[in-house]
């Protein structure tokens, strides 16, 4: 069994650590001292060299994107915005409400910290809009962090200013997309922007704005205070650091576990998150929330929990963190159906593809599911996923058509099981390798 | 000066330029719906993907790329056919193709680019998603948000340009339906301009729905006589009937708008209140016998009572040749007669002012008649008139195109009225001889707008009755006065125009070209000569 890190996770398990009483007594607000008296700059220095990238999903280098703000003789007299995404809205991912839930100093200091490092006055943590009972409890915890000194006007006497307000989304997915939830922020419709511009130059307010994840945050604390050689002790050397997961389904053990980067996935599933029940066997795992494609047991068994591996071995990715395990006893139509039926719900409705492509790609999975379509309907489903993928303003529509593609390619068995079958349209039709193919993948595995 | 290039074709672009303008330029035309010239750029019909060959990394969309040096695209791949014909599909997998009966049909961009790039089969086993059909949501616009592409054309509109918002998508997903907020509506007077860019059958005119079917219609370009902006117009036409005004696109004036007055004052051309024959002391009459009538008045009056008895009130309504072709005439045959300008607004004219495109001055040509009066010289304002009405001297009065007797209010009437005019009005009423001048649709001529911006119009269709235009109108009456030598076709008296009035040195009426051309405000220390683009005779 892989060793389990602790260190964001390092106040879980004490009782009342979100107040800040308990919390400082193990460590909270400790760090941000020591940062303040560091140059802006070389805290962006230490979180680049430390080689964190963004725990929203994406993967992208906070200490490189936070490089993008525009000096200030070229912000046009603008404020620069620091906004913390807890929007966490991608299925499966459940780690950023037990970050901030069990430990909010943790992030709050690192939302502290990160301001200061890019100039930001202000932070905004937007929170999706289920998350209000832990909207009160960050609430009080700024309250507390305020009391004490550690937010506000003049932080511990240094002269730096830093206010930190949350605000409740009204629930829907799209506002996890920074642009979405910037226009969400600013009392508009949640629906995504054109990049360019991008937020670091052009975001809330039109003011350059930095967007990062909950569980970034709460790591820049970390970092900042150990050092980024500290930092890179953990991961592998272009994933370094540890890893909140978010594991559900057929496990024994569902929950919120922080990994070093880097560990097996299958010793990952079968020791930390306790394996399968008894006699099951593991059809397939999502592995960083509902939107990254599936992968097989065979590339699970042969995939290290970090952004490389994973992409090498299924051209999945780790996404968010957010892993959902399915054994023998799922039924993979109804799983995309539900997933589909989720994204048809949830398009904002702005990009043709998108608004049109996924409410027709769920209707066709519906008779898929109910054994009212032909083989006609899958060729058509994969060709509709393609002319979604990436021809939208944001993600989502990559997002709604990478389960698609994944899933009928690794898992074509599932679905021409349950069609009608017209002889017109094969297996290739689908993206998948035809019956029999001895290369490693869905078709094999699912046939065992 | 930034260089791209599209499909392999180089063009050299201003900087700021997007993609979808610099393959106009190259002549390559790239399909969309949701880009608009003047509206902000919201990228979401998807139907302007091209692949970028260079430069940049794509498939992306063209309207929100802006050229750069070394940006390449093409638009003749089959991966941008595949995006273009899959971008259709989704377009219509919950439309009601309900062509037949929709008043869009033919000039739709659904029906034009679906026939240039759709698959022409479908592939659609499920239920169609409908929404609300027929909501009256103003004065002017029919919502059938059925048919809607959720291009966001209208909501940027309402945002932007009018900037009263009354227009929103609301709901998500394939459920996205345009609409109103509850209890409001439309609530500004550029209703007409969101029929216009709407790309689909979303949102009708009702004024014109149903009255034609627009492959009937042939478009002349013209400039609206509603107010002094001077909006350049397309007169929509058939069989000498006009069924609709549509903005033409001029950046310096109106851009793609014009207001919803100006819109529907295509109706006045059939209004009942037009002057349609001449009318003398005995009644109707015909033009030449009306004008004869009047003419034998001006000579004997200035016979009798010398030239200062004889007077002229330009036309703020009529056009710079009109103007141009009376001052001649009287000029020629009575040098002494007294000439006026009466600013201000008919009571025909609308009561509504804004600042986006409706002008305070509800004439169409009050700086082109400042201008003449200024090259004359001696023409004097209201209160001159008044002046030489009260002590009256002034006994035979000719008024063009305006009302003045109701612009001047409480007067001494003159002893004698001649009314050369387009509508019945108070002055027509008291006119001994009244003209019909033929408006400005009817006639090639120009106006000049608030801005010195000469425009061009050109006859959509022929004049209603018997009526002329001014410069004929004034080329009859010279006649009758012995003078043979004017000019008589619009080229010919603005070429004579132009080579008189220092502001207009140099210009010619086949030169303004579509975006019209300004008049000098510094006029030049020599007198340039107009090119002359005159007809042969």
């Amino acid at each position: 069994m892989a060793m389990e890190p602790s260190i964001l996770t390092s106040r879980w398990k004490i009782p009342d650590a979100h107040r800040i009483d308990v919390a400082m007594k193990h460590g909270a607000w400790a760090t941000l001292p020591a940062a303040l008296k560091m140059a802006p700059g070389e805290i962006t220095q230490v979180v680049k060299d430390s080689g964190l990238r963004g725990r929203g999903g994406a993967g992208f280098p906070t200490g490189v994107k936070w490089g993008f703000v525009p000096p200030p003789e070229k912000r046009n007299g603008k404020p620069v915005y620091l906004v913390c995404n807890a929007d966490e809205s991608e299925p499966g991912t459940f780690k950023d409400r037990y970050l901030m839930w069990k430990d909010p100093h943790m992030f709050l200091e690192g939302i502290v910290i990160s301001a200061y490092a890019i100039g930001a006055k202000a932070a905004y943590i937007y929170l999706r809009g289920e998350f209000g009972f832990v909207r009160r409890r960050v609430d009080e915890a700024i309250a507390e962090a305020r009391a004490k000194g550690f937010i506000g006007r003049n932080i511990l006497g240094s002269g730096v200013d830093v206010e930190v307000y949350t605000h409740l989304g009204a629930g829907a997915y799209i506002c996890g997309e920074e642009t979405a939830l910037l226009s969400s922020l600013e009392g508009k419709k949640g629906q995504p922007k054109l990049k360019p511009p991008f937020p670091a130059v052009e975001g809330a307010w039109r003011a350059p704005t930095i967007v990062n994840n909950v569980e970034t945050m709460a790591a820049v604390t970390w970092i900042v205070g150990h050092g980024a050689a500290a930092y890179r002790e953990f991961g592998t050397e272009k994933s370094p650091g540890t890893k909140l997961l978010s594991v559900s389904g057929h496990v024994l053990k569902p929950g919120v576990y922080e990994i070093d980067m880097g560990i097996p996935m299958m010793d990952f599933i079968m020791d930390t998150a306790g394996g399968l029940r008894p006699g099951r066997k593991l059809k397939a795992v999502v592995p960083g929330g509902s939107s990254v494609p599936i992968m097989t047991p065979d590339e699970v068994a042969r995939a290290t929990i970090d952004y490389e591996s994973i992409h090498e071995v299924s051209g999945s990715y780790l996404g968010s963190g957010g892993m959902i395990v399915m054994d023998d006893t799922t039924d993979l139509a109804e799983g995309l159906a539900n997933l589909l039926r989720f994204y048809a719900h949830e398009s904002c409705g702005q990009c043709t593809p998108c608004r049109e492509g996924t409410g027709w790609m769920f209707r066709i999975l519906k008779r898929v599911k109910e054994g009212r379509a032909t083989d006609v309907d899958l060729a058509t489903l994969k060709n509709l996923a393609d002319n979604i993928h990436s021809k939208t303003i944001c993600f989502f529509g990559a997002s709604a058509a990478m389960p698609v593609q994944s899933w009928l390619k690794k898992f074509p068995d599932e679905f021409f099981g349950r069609v009608h079958r017209t002889g017109k349209v094969g297996y290739a039709d689908v993206g998948a390798e035809p019956p029999g193919g001895d290369k490693p993948g869905g078709t094999t595995q699912a046939a065992k | 000066m930034p260089t791209v290039k599209v499909n392999g074709i180089e063009v050299e672009v201003a900087p700021g330029t997007n993609m979808i303008e610099a393959a106009r330029q190259a002549g390559v035309d790239i399909p969309h719906y949701c880009y608009h010239p003047h509206l902000p750029v919201a990228g979401n019909c998807r139907m302007c993907l091209v692949d970028v060959e260079a430069g940049g990394r794509g498939p992306d969309i063209a309207c929100n790329m802006q050229a750069r040096d070394g940006l390449a695209i093409r638009t003749d791949t089959d991966n941008v056919k595949r995006m273009r014909r899959s971008v259709m599909e989704f377009l219509l997998v919950n439309h009601p193709l309900d062509c037949p009966i929709c008043d869009q049909a033919g000039e739709c961009r659904l029906q034009d680019y679906y026939m240039e790039h759709g698959q022409h089969h479908s592939r659609l086993a499920d239920e169609k998603i409908t929404r609300t059909k027929r909501q009256d949501i103003g004065d002017l616009i029919i919502l059938d948000a059925d048919r809607c592409i959720a291009c966001s054309r209208c909501v940027r509109f309402s945002d932007e340009v009018t900037k009263t918002g009354e227009l929103r998508l609301f709901n998500r997903t394939d459920h996205t339906e345009i609409g109103v907020f509850p209890g409001t509506r439309l609530s500004h007077h550029y209703q007409g301009c969101l029929a216009d860019i709407c790309p689909v059958g979303a949102l009708t005119n009702k004024d014109f729905r149903f009255q034609k079917r627009s492959w009937y219609l042939r478009a002349e370009p013209s400039v609206c006589d509603r107010c002094a902006t001077g909006c350049n117009i397309d007169v929509d036409h058939d069989h000498g009937e006009v069924f609709r005004y549509r903005p033409r696109r001029n950046d310096a004036v109106n851009k793609s708008w014009m207001c919803d007055f100006g819109r529907l004052s295509y109706k006045r051309l059939a209004a009942e209140d037009r002057i349609l024959t001449a009318r003398g002391p005995e009644g109707a009459e015909g033009v030449d016998a009306v004008l004869a009538g009047l003419a034998a008045a001006v000579d004997a009056a200035a016979r009798d009572h010398g030239d200062g008895s004889v007077g002229l009130v330009l036309g703020t309504r009529a056009t710079n040749e009109a103007n141009w072709a009376m001052l001649r005439a009287l000029r020629a045959a009575v040098p002494g007669a007294r000439v006026f300008l009466v600013e201000g607004n008919d009571p025909d004219a609308f009561d509504y002012t804004d600042d986006l495109l409706v002008h305070a001055d509800k004439n169409p040509n009050t700086a082109g008649v400042r201008l003449i009066a200024e090259a004359d010289g001696a023409v004097g304002d209201a209160e001159a008139l008044r002046a030489a009405l009260a002590d009256g001297g002034l006994r035979l009065l000719l008024v063009l195109a305006d009302d003045v007797l109701a612009r001047l209010g409480e007067v001494r009437r003159p002893e004698a009225l001649a009314f050369f005019g387009t509508w019945a009005n108070a002055t027509s009423e008291a006119a001994r001889w009244v003209l019909p001048l033929a408006a400005a649709q009817e006639v090639e001529g120009s106006f000049t707008n608030f801005q010195g911006r000469v425009q061009r119009l050109q006859p959509a269709i022929p004049a209603a009755g018997d009526s002329r235009p001014g410069q004929v109108l004034a080329a009859g009456l010279a006649r009758a006065l012995g003078e043979d030598a004017l000019p008589a076709g619009a080229a010919g008296v603005f070429h004579d125009l132009a080579a008189n009035v220092p502001a207009f040195f140099g210009l010619s009426l086949a030169g303004l070209g579509a975006e019209g051309a300004l008049v000098h405000r510094e006029p030049p220390t020599e007198q340039v000569a107009p090119p002359d683009t005159r007809p042969a005779p």
